[in-house]
């Protein structure tokens, strides 16, 4: 029987319309705004000033503190200027302004496309590429790539997970990725799961991309047989369910067991990273080539079948750029959103410029995303029974509505992973989510006060 | 597009709303509805049409004037209340008293404890009890069906659940469970057919409105507990098929004791309220005063229902 996660979960329409659409180069732009906060963590320091000469792929941002991330420049020109501008939710950030001249690499990175399949030996030297090189993860946190590939002293990892679930609907730049970079893929997989010292790797993809889990397969199959390295990685078909690429989802899917609450995933001997951190972790160590592209999805039920893209994009590009070359924006889309459906935000500001974990422009009627409106509670259990954390939304709807921390608390709103099928589900339009979002929030705060006294 | 609408995740929704699950409710109910007037003819014809204009007419008049709230009518969930008592009564209800039933149920079970979701006992439930205690003779008058088909000669104007506490097991004898699964026996309108009922419960589980746990707990307490009994002594206490199939079990274990607002929330406490609810049906129709008992064992149930609530929870990931 297919694998899948024991608790919960919803089946959305799948919408996978731009599944075949190849990726596809963005050309540069005359400028981008290339942010400092692109990770989970602090904001990276900005180590340029207005007027300097900067090549593609240098640093222009060092990080601040161990939760960081390098930033590196993704085009050549001179720095125009540094300081705040608008990020997707209207917030200012500082951005590095940079004009575009030519298109020159700084030194060291193997543009070509020549697959290296030689892993380094020395796990030190990997690690320190995949830092310097400014990887994180992909699949929707970004959380910096290196921290989680060391466990802390005395943790173990058991098994390497990589998510190529990609259970939110429309999303297909990690399908696209699996059809056309398997190797590379697969390549970063041993990588890291030598990194982990050994451990088994295996590839999760739902059963919705039968052409994906044969590319891999075949990938996994090819480098077994012609390198070194590779062996104890294997290809995992999940059975189609949301939210399946959620890591506690995936842990409990793949190796049948939970992560304790407020525990890490390494507790229960996991390492989770996308499929497209993978692809960055072999281009960073394989390539030395930093992570300043990366794949992204243009599609929504009201855009032309030929405005569907995937593009592979430089971070700082605006996304309005991007919408433009793709199109435009098609009349009847009421919100744009940046990432799935189900966990993306909606974009506040258009101007705004691609980041390393940008995946997505989707484009949503109103007729499709404006909410309902809100009923009494018939106490259906829908919410309940959607939850994969086993939580009972009603209620934590009810205690937060009422400050009742101890109880929310009881209650595990901490445990809530947002994923959204409890907002999703409700047949009264209850705000569920937004509401125990909220809630949630003031818990971690009495929770980590506790923990500081 | 001029402005861009911006809101928390997540950004689409379900399809189901709580008018389309009332909806579908009513749906489920429908085969039920059907056989009932085609064997009760016209004069349950009026009993429904009484039920549910009043329902739906009081809940309208006291959302509007009493409440002062927007009107809850669209939300069917009075329609299904009015669907539900009329099916509890027997077809020669007199107007007047089914009218009498709606009030109590819409306007004392529903509306005073402040609308759908609030009420802590099943509506149609209260309303059937209500009319039971109150006008008694009415409510056992099983007259004799003149409706568009059926085999009237066999029809012997008694429950049998009726029969068996007046004359024994020995008085069933010569019943066919054939009749009980189609519809040659008295009762309530929607007792006439256990596999119209049958076929409303695959309607709602095939359409996830409802969850199978509580009307499988039901059935399965009843058939165990009068089996245990009937396998002890056959010659006084009736056996399971018969208890299965007779009263207003299936009704009940489908389409009252499932509903939404008044039952527990999690699977645990509905498996535990659904032993409870076959527990007391069975302690009445074997040992009590009245020949039938899933109306007062719902109502029972109901009243444990927020304990229930309070005793069970989901089940939480990574919590032993």
């Amino acid at each position: 029987m297919m694998k899948t996660f024991s608790i919960g979960g919803i089946h959305p329409s799948d919408s996978k319309i731009s599944k075949d659409c190849k990726i596809e180069v963005l050309p540069v732009p005359s400028k981008v705004f290339i942010s400092v906060a692109q990770h989970l963590g602090a904001p990276a320091t900005p180590i340029v000033k207005a007027g300097d000469v900067v090549k593609a792929g240098q640093v222009i941002a060092e990080p601040a503190g161990f939760i960081s991330a390098y930033v590196h420049s993704s085009v050549s020109g001179t720095v125009k200027s540094v300081g705040p501008r608008k990020d997707i939710a209207g917030n200012n950030m500082t951005h590095i302004e940079i004009d575009v001249e030519g298109d020159e690499w700084a030194e060291g990175i193997d543009l070509t496309d020549t697959l290296v399949t030689a892993i380094p030996e020395d796990n030190k030297e990997i690690l320190e590429k995949i830092k310097m090189n400014g990887v994180v993860g992909l699949g929707g946190a970004t959380f910096p790539a290196h921290v989680k590939l060391c466990p802390p002293p005395g943790k173990k990892a058991d098994c390497l997970i990589l998510n190529g679930a990609e259970c939110e609907p429309y999303l297909t730049s990690d399908y696209r990725i699996m059809l056309e970079r398997s190797k590379e893929i697969v390549v970063g997989a041993a990588i890291m799961k030598q990194v982990l010292g050994g451990c088994p790797a295996v590839i999760g993809i739902e059963e919705n991309k039968p052409e994906a889990i044969k590319a891999m397969t075949a990938a996994v199959a090819e480098l077994q047989k012609t390198a070194k390295g590779y062996e104890g990685i294997s290809v995992m078909t999940l059975k189609k369910k949301y939210p399946q690429g959620g890591e506690k989802q995936l842990i409990d899917a793949v190796m049948k067991r939970q992560v304790k609450s407020m525990g890490l995933p390494i507790d229960v001997g996991a390492v989770v990273q996308n499929v497209a951190t993978s692809l960055a972790v072999y281009e960073a160590v394989q390539k030395n080539m930093p992570l300043v592209t990366n794949v992204m999805t243009i599609t929504g039920d009201c855009l032309p079948m030929e405005n569907q893209h995937n593009y592979k994009f430089r971070i700082g590009m605006p996304l309005s750029y991007i919408a433009e070359v793709a199109g435009g924006i098609p009349e009847s889309a009421a919100k744009v959103i940046s990432g799935g459906p189900m966990m993306g935000k909606a974009i506040a500001n258009l101007d705004a410029t691609t980041v390393k974990g940008s995946s997505s422009l989707l484009y949503l009627t109103a007729e499709q995303t404006v909410r309902g409106v809100e009923s009494a509670c018939i106490r259906c259990g829908k919410c309940a029974e959607a939850c994969p954390m086993g939580l009972e939304p009603f209620l934590l709807n009810k205690y937060a509505r009422n400050n009742m921390m101890d109880e929310l608390e009881e209650n595990a709103v901490q445990d809530c992973i947002e994923c959204g099928c409890c907002l999703y589900s409700c047949p009264a339009n209850i705000p569920l989510l937004d509401i125990i979002r909220l809630a949630k929030g003031d818990v971690i705060k009495i929770i980590r006060g506790r923990g500081q006294r | 597009m001029d402005k861009l609408l911006v809101s928390p995740s997540p950004h689409l929704h379900t399809k189901t709303s709580t008018k389309s699950l009332m909806r579908d409710v009513v749906i489920a109910l429908l085969p039920a509805v059907v056989v009932s007037v085609l064997f009760y003819g016209w004069s349950e014809l009026l009993v429904l049409g009484v039920s549910v204009a009043s329902c739906i007419l009081l809940e309208y008049l006291i959302t509007k004037y009493l409440l002062k709230k927007s009107c809850t009518v669209c939300d069917w969930s009075a329609a299904v209340t009015g669907v539900l008592l009329a099916l509890n009564l027997p077809s020669s209800t007199p107007w007047w008293v089914v009218f009498i039933g709606a009030v109590v149920a819409v306007g004392v079970a529903k509306m005073t404890f402040g609308g759908l979701g609030q009420n802590l006992f099943n509506p149609a439930l209260v309303g059937r009890v209500f009319l039971l205690i109150s006008f008694p003779t009415y409510m056992t008058d099983w007259a004799k069906p003149n409706g568009f088909i059926g085999n009237f000669d066999a029809f012997t104007g008694a429950t049998p659940l009726g029969i068996a506490k007046e004359g024994g097991v020995a008085a069933i004898e010569s019943m066919d469970y054939m009749d009980m699964l189609f519809c040659n026996i008295g009762g309530s309108a929607g007792e006439l057919s256990a596999l119209a009922l049958l076929a409303g419960f695959v309607y709602l589980l095939v359409r996830r409105v409802i969850r199978p746990y509580i009307t499988l707990s039901i059935l399965a307490t009843v058939a165990v507990f009068s089996g245990i009994f009937w396998a002890i002594n056959p010659a006084e206490f009736t056996d399971p098929l018969f208890n299965l199939l007779t009263g207003g079990l299936l009704l009940g274990s489908i389409f009252m004791a499932t509903d939404y607002v008044t039952s527990p929330m999690s699977n645990l406490g509905g498996i535990v309220f659904g032993i409870g609810i076959g527990v007391i049906t069975m302690l009445i129709r074997y040992f009590g005063a009245y020949p039938e008992g899933v109306s007062f064992a719902i109502l029972i149930m109901n009243s444990v229902v927020p304990l229930l609530n309070k005793w069970f929870h989901t089940k939480k990931y990574g919590r032993a």
